[in-house]
This record gives C-alpha cells, structure tokens and sequence, in this order.
C-alpha cells in the first residue's frame, strides 16, 4: 500500500506537549529535560513514573503530575518512553485531524497543497479533564502549519515525506540548545580534578565508550554522563580530562555495553547528597570526560593493577577513605582497646596483643597519611 | 516521622549494650539471634519484640548463627566456640581456636559448623556430639591470611580473608580450595555474601565498592561480572568513601540490601544493574543485615563499627522493618515493546 512499512523517516512527537521532533532520541532527551526532570535536584530521569518515585523518596515531595504537560496529560501512571507507551487512543486522535480533513476517502495518499495554507491544527482531545488551568511554561509551538504524518499501524503512510518543508528546519537546533545550559549547572558541583592520583584511584576508560552513529554520540553522550553523575550518591570527583589523561588504562570490555544499557534503561532512584563546592571547568569536556568514569552505583571497572591492590593509594583531597588501614580490620583494630581485651588464656591473648600492636606500629608509620 | 512505626523500622528493646558485630533470622521463625561486643548473644523474639534469651561469653562475641530454634553457635575473642541452647538457657564449648574467631557458619548441606579464625584458620565442626574436642572436629584448614568473612550456598563455602584472598571451598573435599582467588576489588574486604542460586558470591570492600562474581570459571560466565561504587558521598570538595559492612539477600527475589558506615541501607537488583531503593538514614553504621526467611522483615543493626576510631556516647540499636514488595522486587520493564 504505502512505500514506508516502517516509520523511520517519519516526524516524532511528544505526548506531554505535542511538540514534533525528527529524531527519537532527541524526543527523549526533550522529555527528560522538560517533563521528566526532578524540580528539587534537576536530575533527569527516564519515565514519569521514575521521576515521581525520586522526588517522593529522595525529597519526600509527591509529584502528582508531569511538569509542563498540556492539560489531560498530566498523569503520572502512563508509562511514555519516546513514542512508546502513548496510549492508542491518543495516538489514534493525533493522526486522526488529517482523516477528518479528509472524510471521503478511506485511504490517505496525500495531503492537499491548501491544508498547509490552513493554519494550525487543532489540538487533539486528550482523556481527562480539559478545562484543568494550562501551565504556564506551556512550550511554543514552533511550527503550526507543519501537519502530523501518520502514524504506520493507525492510518496508511503517505509516500512522501514531510521533513522537506521550511519550518520544520526551526525545530532539531531547539533541543541541543534546551540541554546546553543544563550541563554548568551539572558540573558545578565537582571539584577541580588532580589528574594524575584521580587515575590512580579511579580507573576510567579511557575516551569514548563505542557507539555506532558518531553523529548522534556526540549530543547523547553528555546527557548520559549526567544521567550517571547524578546517580550515584556522591558527584563524581576526578574526572580526568581527556588532553591531560597520560596513560591507557585497560579496562574490561563489558562495562562498556553496560554504560550503554545503563543510559537506555535508567530509573534507578538515587539519594541526592549535599552538592560539593562548586569548581569551575569547561563544562562540556568535563560532563564529557566522566561519562564513563561515573557510570552509576552498578558499575565499576574492577582494578587490573595487581601491584597496586595492596598499597593503600595516596590520594590527595579528592577521595577519602572512611577506613584506609589494609593492614587490618575494623574489628581487630577494636580488638586492640583494654576494655575488650580477654582475660582468660592471657598466654595467648599477650601474645596475639603484641603482634596487634606491633601491626597498629607498622600501618601508623607505612600506611596511614594525614589529610 | 512521627508514626506508629518510624522510618528506620520498629526498635527492639533491650538492645546490646555495646556495638553489634552480627544479628542473623532463623530459618523458621521470626526469632533473631545477635552478637555483640558487650560479650553477649541475644536471642529476641523479632514479632514480639521480647528477648527471650542471653549467652555470655568471656570476650566479645564477634559473630553467631542459628543451628535450629532451639539452638545456635557464637564464636568470640575468647577463642571459642560456642553452642547455645535456647530452651534451657545452658551452653558449652566445642572447640578453640588459637585466636580470635571473626566468623561462623552452619551448613544444614553437610551437617557441619565452619569458623574462620584471625589464627589464619578454618575448622569444620561436627555439632552433634558431645563437649570435647577430640570428637568435634572435623578438620582445621590452614588459610593464607587471618580469616575475616565466610559464605554458604549448598556445599560451597567462600572464604575472605586479610590480603584480599578468597578461597573457595567444596565442603565434600575440603583438602584443597576449589579454587584460590584474589579479590577483584583492591582495597580490604569487608564481606562476602553467596547468591541464593549458587552461581557466585557479592564481596564488598572498606572502599564503597561491591564486586558481584560467579563461580563458573567459563569465559561467558566471567564476562558477566562487575563491581560498582555505593555508599559515598561528596562534601566540601571530597569524596568520602565509606566501607560497606554487611550484604544480605532476600530470599525470595534474589536482590541484596548493603549496608555501611554511612548509615544508610541500598536494596540493589544485581542481574539488572539497578538500585532498587535506598532507606532512610540509620543514626550510626549499619553494622550488620538480615532478611527474614520469607522476606518480609530486615533487620537492621544500627551500631558504630570503629570506623573512627575509639567514640563515646555511641547508641547501639536494632531496628526491624517490613519490607514493601516494591523494595525488593526487581522492576519490570518500563516500557512495553513497541506494537508491530
């Protein structure tokens, strides 16, 4: 019937606003960035249902309805993902504006030269409550004479395409200018890095984890990387730039995949600890630079330096350890107080005691460093 | 906050009056059986919130485990090793080590009690018999380091140690390890903990981190494992990196909770790489975790570990919660596939 079985080239929407995009990818970032992003901490989450879940148990606010969704589309129950999970019926009303223009035929094969002279189509009718007060940072529509193409499993689709007209140009520079100034606000939080112990201590790798399109990696991955950040439940502090990095750390391969089903699937909910002090970097290279580096609490290279394992590593300001005597446990460093000390078989408790203390003298003069 | 039952879970009463080194659930009740640096093992009533019983030994205890209901084991800084009998309140000594024993655990697979000692060994006891230490023990296995973690699943027995080895046992031929490990992450472990379904074990580390790892020695198998970071925060410019004290899993869905000396309790989902949930804040380290045989409790041992050093004025306390199906279960996917 149709030329297209699939819908590849055709225009995608978003469900919350209307607003048409010609790629899905940028229609999810959009949706992360105006309708799934927390208004406490700005992290952006993956679905509605995640974004409500964050705020509840994170910032102990409920979140009853999607920011800036037009009226009816609030609800934060329906599942959306891009263009997957929108409704039927809504999907149906969406395309169904051109078959009302076109009532005597069944099946569509072009759009009349004077539907575009028409002006703007009416919104389709969402379930719901339409006179609920629309927001105020309703965003504009950019190109209202642009009509919608079909969707392929609802109505047939037309042989040409519409991304050739004029006013649909406006629209792929608003969503990569929509994320730019996001991304300070992410990296203000890390510190200024110390390159050379930040490898030691965190081994990243190195440049980009592989992706097919080179053009589509390049705005996708920094959202990923913030994703990430803001995942874990401390930002990220020693993302080494990429001009200052000395060495190539090996790195086991499958934590690249993993990075790559983290940003496609992430509704992990995260504890938002208290922002560091903010230090000034170039915010694209750095957002850049510590996709990998933080790619969320379930992933981490595991170290492949056996030498270093032991030592404890002299870290610098950027990371501190809790605990950092490898010479011994927690348990065995209380051991060593008077009050737990054993008074039955004080043979061989003395004995244990000197080689405990003789330990404690060691890691004190090798291991432990003052920060 | 202010609820019937708070944000941390239902405090039990009579708490140990020191730090809290183990607390597990029985198998077939809500009982739980703690072990404290106080010299004590507790056994409460978990439901009831009542202590039903008080063993004490001569040093601190630094970890226990249940036999039955009516009995357990508690291996202490005095060197021994303990059985207790609940109903009669009575307990005695199968056996020594040559120094403090750091771990205990019975296998109902080989009908045996396993110890890890900081005298650089592991014995297998046999329980059933009578005091004495001829006719107990079953074995004494020489390990590489002071022994500071043990796990169970089936026959296999996961050994940690100082030095960051892990050794890995068959109960059925415990001459020689099954294999002789060095952990993955390169800081001290501080716990290991085995899947439910026996196919590998979870080894977290004083360093945030927690390696999940699988037995199988195949290429595909050893593909799939990974560590992550956990249990940190960011503050005035540092990155604080707390260790992670204890691992348990549900018992039913197979994800894990963690907790460290932040204070806080993840719930992860480790075949998707996910965090599940995270709990409210505990008022000290969460020294140790256990679930409930059906899952539906987690207590929670809210006690300093000695992180910082020598602390007074440190409250010990045990918290038991319910545990919501949408903590633990793993999530599905959040969108259905697209219509063909």
């Amino acid at each position: 019937m149709g030329k297209k079985k699939k819908r590849v080239s055709s225009k995608v929407w978003c469900y919350y606003c209307d607003r048409e995009f010609d790629d899905e990818k940028i229609l999810v970032q959009h949706q992360k960035a105006k309708h799934f992003k927390c208004h406490v901490c700005h992290k952006k989450l993956s679905t509605a249902g995640g974004m409500a879940i964050h705020v509840l148990q994170v910032h102990k606010e409920s979140v009853t309805k999607v920011p800036n969704a037009k009226p009816g589309r609030e609800s934060t129950d329906i599942e959306i993902y891009g263009m997957q999970g929108i409704p039927p019926d809504i999907l149906a009303a969406h395309y169904g504006e051109e078959e009302d223009d076109v009532p005597s035929k069944a099946a569509k094969v072009d759009i009349p030269p004077t539907q575009l002279v028409g002006g703007m189509i009416p919104p389709p009718l969402g379930t719901g409550y339409p006179s609920r007060p629309a927001l105020p940072t309703m965003p504009p529509v950019y190109n209202p004479a642009v009509p919608v193409p079909p969707n392929a499993w609802v109505v047939p689709p037309r042989p040409q395409p519409w991304f050739s007209q004029p006013p649909v140009v406006s629209v792929p520079p608003a969503a990569p200018y929509t994320q730019q100034p996001l991304f300070p606000v992410q990296n203000v939080r890390p510190p200024l890095p110390a390159t050379a112990p930040a490898l030691q201590t965190q081994i990243t790798p190195p440049g980009l984890p592989t992706s097919a399109p080179v053009p589509v990696s390049q705005p996708l991955f920094p959202v990923v990387g913030n994703n990430h950040t803001t995942t874990q439940s401390s930002a990220f502090s020693a993302p080494p730039l990429p001009s200052s990095v000395p060495s190539v750390t090996p790195v086991m391969s499958t934590n690249v995949p993993v990075d790559t089903h983290l940003s496609s699937n992430s509704s992990v909910t995260s504890s938002y600890q208290a922002i560091g002090v903010p230090g000034g970097a170039a915010s694209n290279s750095h957002s850049y630079a510590s996709g990998p580096n933080t790619g969320g609490p379930s992933i981490g290279p595991p170290p492949v330096i056996a030498n270093k394992a032991p030592a404890p590593q002299p870290a610098t300001n950027e990371v501190y350890l809790v605990w950092d005597d490898e010479a011994m446990s927690m348990e065995e460093r209380r051991m060593s107080l008077p009050k737990y000390q054993v008074h039955d078989e004080s043979s061989q408790m003395s004995s244990i005691d000197a080689a405990i203390d003789k330990r404690i003298l060691e890691s004190r003069l090798a291991g432990r460093m003052a920060f | 906050m202010a609820s019937a039952v708070p944000a941390t879970g239902r405090e039990l009463s009579n708490p140990p009056l020191d730090g809290i080194t183990n607390l597990r659930f029985s198998n077939h009740s809500d009982h739980l059986l703690v072990s404290s640096w106080d010299k004590s093992v507790r056994l409460y009533d978990a439901s009831a919130n009542v202590l039903r019983g008080e063993f004490m030994h001569a040093g601190p205890v630094l970890d226990c485990c249940f036999h039955d209901d009516s009995s357990g084991f508690s291996v202490a800084a005095d060197n021994t090793v303990r059985r207790l009998v609940f109903s009669s309140n009575k307990e005695d000594i199968l056996g020594r080590h040559d120094a403090p024993v750091r771990c205990v655990e019975y296998s109902y697979a080989a009908g045996q009690l396993i110890t890890g000692s900081w005298d650089k060994t592991l014995k297998c006891w046999d329980p059933r018999g009578a005091s004495g230490q001829e006719r107990t023990l079953v074995g004494t296995y020489p390990q590489a380091e002071r022994v500071y973690s043990l796990s169970l699943v089936g026959h296999r027995l996961v050994v940690a140690t100082a030095g960051r080895h892990v050794n890995i046992y068959d109960l059925r031929n415990m001459s020689q390890p099954e294999q002789r490990r060095e952990s993955s992450l390169k800081y001290q472990t501080r716990c290991v903990h085995c899947y439910p379904n026996g196919t590998g074990y979870a080894l977290s580390s004083v360093e945030g981190r927690v390696a999940m790892e699988f037995f199988d020695l195949s290429e595909a198998s050893q593909a799939k494992k990974y560590a992550f970071k956990c249990h940190r925060k960011s503050e005035a410019g540092r990155d604080i990196v707390y260790p992670v004290n204890a691992i348990a899993f549900h018992p039913i869905y197979g994800t894990f909770a963690t907790g460290g000396c932040d204070g806080y309790v993840n719930v992860w989902d480790g075949n998707n790489k996910k965090r599940l949930y995270q709990y409210s804040k505990y008022p000290t380290s969460v020294a140790a975790l256990s679930f409930s045989r059906d899952g539906r409790l987690l207590a929670v041992a809210s006690s300093y570990t000695f992180e910082d050093g020598p602390k007074s004025q440190e409250q010990d306390a045990i918290f038991v919660r319910s545990v919501n199906e949408i903590e633990v279960k793993p999530k599905p996917k959040v969108y259905p596939n697209p219509p063909v």
